[in-house]
């Protein structure tokens, strides 16, 4: 027979994961797809760590991939589940520094600047805490397709960036507000699930090809980023949306890190 | 919320949850609108005939307009994902079969898989997660033809529903539709209260 039971070593214990599997076949991403005699199949991100053929034996070692903390990024939410503000409703924004959408409640936000587009014109904003998050308010006064931007610039650079919608039908396309790299939806209609979704990336004003670009989604179970695109010649990427949640589309080049949060119609 | 909401999600919103069954739910109404020239039904322009219960059928409730409430959702239980939807107005009909292992696919075992199982670990709920979101884009992506077959049926439309006088159970007090009551010697009787009496109910 040359089936093997499968172990996986948890701090130096073994603990059985599958057994009698006779085909192994390593995948993208550190996933290694197994199969069993029993037709049982399963996906694990792993590496063999011992093989022992004799003895029907072999060993994997998983592959961490808790948040390091120095994968930080920053980015805005809507403080609404409605998906845009009203013309005349109070416009909040929250800020989290984190990792895939997963807030880090010890991250040291003092250092962040907030700012709006208003014609063209760069606008700091407030960044206030509230309940114990922090908040950006916009007040009231404001319609139509706000760009608003956070910035931090410490060892590394982070930039966060999303387009607030108030009022309705706010279709046009969107040019980029001039981060030094920065995630730019192309064309701004509404975000729907079960549609494609294209963003381009610019590095300086100019399309940067050839760069992963990470998306994710509220809500999501994973530990890491569960998508993970490459851009084309003209810096675009697009992403097939399937969840019901907004989604964080995250860059990084040299020592930059962008977000852009967008916003679904529903 | 202040926009139309399309229909895949109100669809989804209705149901509750994603899931593959659902999603051809989606597709089958969506393909008969369509296919009908037809819109959404309002008051039972459209029949649905549907062969199965499971959760393709809330896609067309809420796409079709053909509801239990309104009496044009007729639920045959053959376990079949096959759907007949009928217009009056345009006196036709399609029935909608959906193709044997049309999905079929080790993403779609795996994730079948994990569904059966009663706890999942955190790795296992993350891994059902990103099968979903590929079995998703899958069923919303393929052409049509590979996930149905369908074809023009003939029709015997049924009546319109018809609305019953309500009367008062002489066993329990609670109202009951007329023609569901039945005269005992304990009174006119609701279904549930001719049970209760040892009789057979009137359904």
């Amino acid at each position: 027979m040359c089936e093997a039971n499968i172990f996986f070593n948890r701090g130096g214990k073994e603990e059985l994961f599958m057994e009698k599997v006779d085909r192994i076949v390593p995948g993208e991403e550190d996933n290694l797809f197994l199969e069993s005699i029993f037709g049982e199949r399963r996906v694990v991100k792993a590496r063999i760590r011992e093989m022992e053929l004799v003895r029907h034996r072999i060993v994997l070692e998983e592959i961490n991939e808790e948040t390091s903390s120095k994968e930080n990024e920053i980015w805005l939410e809507l403080d609404t589940d409605h998906g845009h503000f009203h013309e005349g409703e109070e416009v909040r924004l929250k800020l989290f520094k984190g990792y895939n959408m997963r807030p880090d409640k010890d991250s040291d936000l003092s250092n962040v600047k907030a700012f709006l587009l208003e014609n063209g014109e760069r606008k700091e904003i407030a960044i206030i805490e509230h309940h114990g998050e922090m908040e950006l308010v916009l007040g009231q006064e404001f319609t139509g397709l706000i760009p608003v931007f956070v910035q931090e610039n410490n060892e590394k650079e982070l930039c966060g960036k999303m387009l607030v919608e108030v009022g309705h039908h706010h279709h046009h396309e969107v040019a980029p507000i001039g981060l030094p790299l920065e995630i730019v939806p192309c064309g701004f209609g509404h975000a729907r699930l079960g549609e494609s979704y294209e963003i381009q990336v610019l590095r300086q004003g100019k399309a940067l090809g050839g760069i992963e670009v990470k998306a994710t989604y509220s809500g999501s179970k994973n530990k890491n980023y569960p998508y993970k695109l490459t851009t084309n010649e003209e810096g675009k990427a697009s992403l097939f949306l399937t969840a019901r949640g907004n989604y964080l589309f995250s860059v990084s080049d040299d020592n930059i890190t962008s977000t852009f949060t967008l916003v679904k119609s529903f | 919320m202040c926009r139309d909401m399309p229909p895949l999600e109100q669809a989804i919103q209705f149901h509750g949850h994603i899931c593959p069954g659902i999603l051809m739910g989606v597709r089958a109404a969506e393909f008969a609108l369509k296919h009908l020239e037809v819109d959404p039904d309002i008051d039972e322009q459209l029949i649905a005939v549907v062969e199965t219960d499971s959760c393709g059928v809330d896609a067309i409730q809420v796409i079709l307009g053909c509801t239990f409430g309104k009496g044009n959702l007729i639920h045959k239980d053959y376990g079949k994902a096959v759907y007949t939807i009928g217009s009056r107005e345009k006196n036709r009909a399609v029935r909608i079969a959906q193709k044997f292992g049309a999905t079929a696919s080790p993403n779609r075992d795996r994730f079948r898989e994990l569904k059966m199982k009663k706890n999942l670990n955190e790795e296992e709920k993350a891994e059902m997660e990103g099968l979903l979101g590929d079995i998703f884009e899958q069923i919303m992506s393929m052409p049509f033809e590979d996930l149905f077959k369908w074809e023009d049926v003939p029709f015997d439309f049924p009546a319109r529903a018809r609305i019953y006088p309500t009367i008062q159970c002489e066993g329990c007090g609670e109202g009951v539709m007329e023609p569901r009551a039945k005269k005992t010697e304990q009174g006119m009787l609701c279904p549930s209260c001719q049970i209760e009496f040892g009789g057979v109910a009137n359904v």
